[in-house]
């Protein structure tokens, strides 16, 4: 008796479902099929284009498009935060794009994962080495790097000048440094020295810089119990109260270090090239130079790369974009009038606008820190308790409330309990 | 009326002190979306320095809005009406209709609310992947529409309606299905309401499959659309924050009409 009126229910229920499969179908794009034999679409899922260079990211595709008969490129565009949500669920079901933006830390999860189709027969020196290599497994190339970012030396040359110190330059190491920030330093004047962030990013850095490596090669155990992690430690915190303010000054405060070389009381700043940009025009002459090092040179880059994907139908096409993406002249000229962040390519005349613009005259400076790189390592899950736990101690061991000799040891071991 | 006047300034202080707090967020908001060129690090003023509506103009500029909120609008809706009727139904089978098992299967129900949706993700991407529903309508709709909270909401409501209504009708040669749409459905109004309210929030607001799920801007819902305009290294807040105020009206809007049915509901199902 009831079956009759359930079979109604049921009806109803799928009415409804074709309702819905009905309203989806006007607002569905047909999906675009590669036509004739020449005709390729590729796909490329980005995030470097978010947040106001999307149509810039556009002149781009259309100057490719012209560049390559019978190319034509789809772009989607997600913010950088979930972008990799999308990624991780694309790569998962298989409908990830042809060519793909991923950063320096996605790439290796990415990679190891053996969905990445290495590039071939492509232009190596189009890209400064030292970023390229970031992208580089066993031989292979398997990421372009689209844009980079990293940090420089910013030195306010009136203080030079007036403490009769000679600018930095690239020969000059730590203790070269050391020496001209305490001849700086003029605590009656309240000028310092140096500022550098007393941090997980200032560290791994420095122990490169030291000669040794934040983890082990295979990347399974801390490396910092060693000579380079206690003379990092010791590079970086016995600055403080000396010549460089301590947390007690307000240091490590959000724009405490900007403020401080923009009122021209600090004489060598350790930061990023994004500040070029930020500290606007002030009353000094100021330069930039390339990061001194200690046992050998490494500065921090973050960048970000295209990738083509393994499951791609149209590889070759793909590549083309990919390499067009990273180093054409067309991508570089868009770039420039966009103020937009550029890639690391190797050839200066192509960069001439970016570089004849001063203040700083060094400009070079930031294209010649890539030739060595310090690589971030992979921290895995832990990440961010594991650089909360670097920087503690620290900034335990700036405030004088523990020493390098003890507070490495415990901090090489916390980290290895937290790696995974 | 008869409380001592200290207790009433006291109750007064409290409230006043919640309202401030609670209000804050939101008129921070509204100051940020009206002062171009805003940071959310400063120290919040509460008055807007040099007012200007020119974020909301970039907002209209850089997204595509009105399709956005009819994306939204039209996923919301469709999606609390499909719930009302799949949920109804079904609260009507378990608390009407007595099978073998029924208890178990309710209470099979009711523990997958417990499973996050995150772990559901991947397979139901896969899932719509094979359906060739990516990027439409109906795939960011059909999986919302099953609610084992509303089957539940409702199983709870129409089991206070009186049995004997049911078995009155029965004898007037109702069947189920009239039984089920011309005395119990008129009779639970109340919790339909409320959970018409919830459902409607909960779509509204729902970020992670739209976002997964719809990928040409175009198909886009309001809460995907604003996430766009945050970068990988800053963030423009005024027009963000001109985004987040346009996406609260509707929903304001919504709770100024149904507050009584919220209340009601939630106070009646012994929910939050």
């Amino acid at each position: 008796m009831n079956s009759k009126k359930s079979l109604i229910v049921g009806a109803v229920a799928a009415a409804a479902l074709i309702a819905v499969t009905g309203c989806s179908a006007q607002g569905t794009p047909s999906p675009s099929e590669p036509g004739a034999a020449e005709e390729v679409t590729i796909t490329y899922a980005n995030f470097i284009s978010n947040g106001g260079n999307e149509e810039n990211l556009q002149k781009i595709v259309d100057a490719f498009e012209a560049a390559n008969e019978g190319i034509t490129v789809e772009v989607t565009t997600t913010d950088y935060a979930n972008y990799f949500t999308q990624l991780q669920t694309d790569l998962a079901a298989g409908t990830e794009a042809d060519v793909f933006d991923v950063d320096a830390g996605a790439f290796a999860n990415i990679r190891a994962s053996g969905v990445l189709a290495p590039f071939e027969g492509f232009d190596a020196s189009a890209y400064r080495q030292g970023v390229l290599e970031s992208y580089a497994v066993d031989g292979a190339q398997y990421g372009l790097p689209s844009s980079f970012s990293n940090v420089v030396l910013f030195y306010n040359k009136d203080l030079f000048d007036a403490a009769g110190v000679d600018y930095p330059t690239a020969d000059w190491t730590w203790d070269d440094m050391s020496t001209a920030a305490e001849q700086l330093t003029d605590e009656s004047a309240g000028v310092w020295g140096h500022y550098q962030p007393i941090s997980y990013h200032e560290y791994y850095k420095a122990v490169q810089q030291a000669g040794g490596s934040f983890l082990t090669e295979d990347g399974s155990a801390s490396a910092i119990d060693s000579e380079a992690g206690r003379t990092a430690a010791e590079w970086l915190t016995a600055k403080s109260g000396t010549v460089m303010p301590t947390a007690a000054d307000g240091a490590g405060t959000p724009d405490f270090d900007t403020n401080l070389f923009k009122e021209g009381k600090l004489a060598m700043w350790t930061t990023g090239i994004w500040m070029i940009g930020l500290v606007g025009d002030l009353p000094f002459e100021w330069d930039i130079a390339v990061e001194p090092g200690d046992a050998q040179k490494a500065s921090a880059t973050f960048s970000n790369a295209v990738v083509v994907s393994q499951n791609s139908e149209h590889k070759e096409a793909a590549q083309k974009w990919a390499e067009f993406l990273t180093s054409s002249k067309e991508m570089v000229d868009v770039r420039l009038s966009a103020g937009w962040e550029l890639p690391p390519v190797s050839d200066e005349s192509l960069l001439a606008p970016y570089l004849e613009q001063t203040p700083p005259a060094s400009r070079i400076a930031v294209f010649d820190s890539l030739d060595s790189v310090a690589d971030a390592p992979q921290l895995g899950a832990n990440a961010t308790q594991i650089q909360d736990a670097v920087g503690n101690a620290l900034g335990e061991i700036a405030a004088g409330r523990t020493t390098v000799d003890e507070a490495i040891p415990a901090l090489a071991a916390e980290i290895d309990g937290l790696l995974q | 009326m008869t409380k001592p006047l200290a207790a009433r300034i006291a109750l007064y202080v409290v409230l006043i002190v919640g309202a401030v707090i609670m209000v804050f967020p939101f008129v921070w908001t509204v100051v940020t979306s009206l002062t171009p060129g805003a940071t959310l690090t400063t120290t919040p003023r509460l008055i807007p320095e040099d007012p200007s509506l020119s974020p909301y103009i970039e907002l209209f500029d850089r997204v595509p809005f009105a399709r956005v909120i009819g994306n939204s609008l039209l996923i919301a809706v469709v999606s609390t009406l499909l719930q009302l009727v799949t949920s109804a139904m079904a609260a009507y089978v378990f608390a009407r209709m007595p099978f073998p098992g029924r208890g178990a299967l309710f209470v099979l129900y009711l523990a997958t609310m417990m499973i996050p949706f995150q772990v559901l993700i991947v397979p139901l991407f896969a899932e719509m992947k094979t359906l060739g529903l990516i990027n439409t309508y109906a795939g960011a709709i059909l999986p919302t529409i099953a609610t084992a909270f509303g089957v539940f909401l409702l199983r709870q409501a129409i089991t206070t309606v009186p049995y004997d209504l049911d078995q009155a009708a029965t004898l007037d040669g109702a069947g189920h299905f009239r039984i089920f749409v011309q005395i119990i459905l008129p009779l639970i109004r109340p919790a339909l309401a409320t959970l018409a309210v919830f459902a409607f929030l909960n779509t509204w607001n729902s970020f992670l499959w739209p976002l997964i799920i719809l990928r040409d801007p175009l198909m886009q819902t309001l809460p995907v659309a604003l996430t766009s305009l945050q970068g990988q290294y800053s963030t423009q807040w005024d027009v963000l924050m001109a985004g987040s105020v346009i996406s609260i009206i509707p929903m304001f809007a919504l709770y100024v009409f149904a507050q009584k049915y919220i209340v009601q509901g939630v106070a009646g199902a012994g929910l939050k």
